[in-house]
């Protein structure tokens, strides 16, 4: 009665790619608010972003931070105010120069203990632990200390805490793509800094779902300067091209489909044009 | 939890914006005094450290986290040992990205 094959579990999964194209696809949707939201991996952060995403946030859900919800951290700082008095926990404060956090580390084993000891005030260590609220104060419960050997790791912690803001804020919509690159260049160790990154480029290959934008809006702002309205007779598609500097054969679809969106209109010329304004 | 005493990430050219704050820096050291120190900032200006009396070993770079008392000198509340190895040209950048498009991440 039922078709065997259509239970073989080879058969199921071999049909149309399916299992190929997935692996890219995800990496792709990377930039998906959706994927965002169920990330829970290890975030650095500095405890100025915990305060203010405290304060401005304050959900039951927990801590969210560029719509990213957080729980598991990774600070760098140093140690003040260790509390060693209590044999099952330590208590101290992390100062990394953006602000301070209380942090708490249960000691249960052997291990644990040996780590907080070489932990003193004054110590530069990296944390990774997981982002509580209690009683209205955020705390760190903290799994992992390790004191800095190489001081490079701190400017590395705040370049990364930089860079993962900057590829959430991009991946929302907003264009930080010139910021990314400015990151990328000071990765290289900062011998590429007076390389301005081509913006355009960038900007293009992004949003190209979204209908309006780049060249459309480039268009559409440089009509809508005041020197530009001011003019009668329009502006001609040549003069467009030369301030926007992009050559002419790209425009003119653009403009063709910006006229017949009731956007701009031709004045004297088929050449000259003008933004519509209401 | 406070936020109350944030400080810069400054080089030479930045610190004078940040006169009567606190600032942190990295210096790479030229020579100590009795109470201060002499050392370069990661964009090679002359910065002077006014600290604590006893003076420990140092290394060659040194970050020190304190008050800036002028466009060129610094009184330190602490300073740390960053060892030999440390890369000023990242910490420069660092210091523009934190005090330029980055700024609400740090203060």
């Amino acid at each position: 009665m039922f078709s065997s094959s259509q239970f073989e579990p080879n058969s199921a999964f071999s049909g149309g790619g399916f299992m190929s194209s997935q692996p890219s696809q995800a990496y792709e949707s990377s930039s998906s608010t959706a994927k965002n939201r169920e990330f829970q991996g290890l975030v650095p952060v500095t405890v100025k972003q915990i305060t203010e995403c405290f304060q401005s946030g304050s959900e039951k859900s927990g801590l969210v931070i560029n719509g990213i919800s957080l729980t598991n951290v990774s600070l760098v700082g140093l140690v003040c105010d260790k509390d060693g008095s209590k044999v099952t926990e330590v208590r101290f404060t992390l100062d990394d120069g953006t602000g301070r956090i209380d942090c708490k580390r249960w000691v249960n084993e052997s291990f644990d203990a040996r780590e907080m000891e070489s932990v003193r005030d004054g110590t530069y260590v990296r944390l990774n632990g997981h982002l509580k609220t209690f009683q209205g104060k955020t705390q760190l419960l903290v799994f992992s200390v390790r004191p800095i050997r190489d001081f490079n790791e701190v400017t590395f912690h705040y370049i990364e805490c930089i860079h993962f803001y900057s590829q959430n804020s991009e991946s929302q919509g907003q264009q930080a793509g010139d910021v990314t690159q400015s990151v990328n260049t000071t990765f290289q160790g900062g011998s590429n800094t007076n390389q301005a990154a081509p913006l355009n480029p960038v900007m293009s290959s992004q949003n190209d779902g979204n209908g309006r934008k780049n060249l459309d809006d480039m268009i559409l702002d440089y009509l809508k300067q005041p020197a530009c309205t001011a003019r009668q007779q329009g502006i001609h598609i040549d003069e467009i091209a030369q301030q926007l500097k992009i050559p002419k054969n790209k425009l003119e679809g653009v403009i063709q489909s910006l006229e017949g969106d009731g956007l701009i209109y031709s004045t004297i010329d088929e050449y000259h044009f003008k933004h519509v304004e209401l | 939890m406070d936020t109350s005493s944030p400080s810069a990430f400054v080089n030479g050219a930045l610190l004078r914006r940040y006169i009567g704050q606190k600032v942190r820096t990295v210096i790479q050291v030229i020579g100590s005094d009795t109470g201060s120190v002499v050392g370069k900032s990661t964009d090679d200006l002359q910065i002077v450290v006014r600290g604590p009396s006893t003076t420990p070993p140092l290394t060659t770079y040194l970050e020190v986290i304190g008050i800036a008392e002028s466009d060129n000198s610094i009184r330190a509340e602490t300073w740390t040992n960053f060892g030999n190895t440390f890369d000023p040209q990242n910490y420069n950048e660092l210091c523009k990205l934190a005090s330029g498009e980055f700024k609400h991440l740090f203060i």
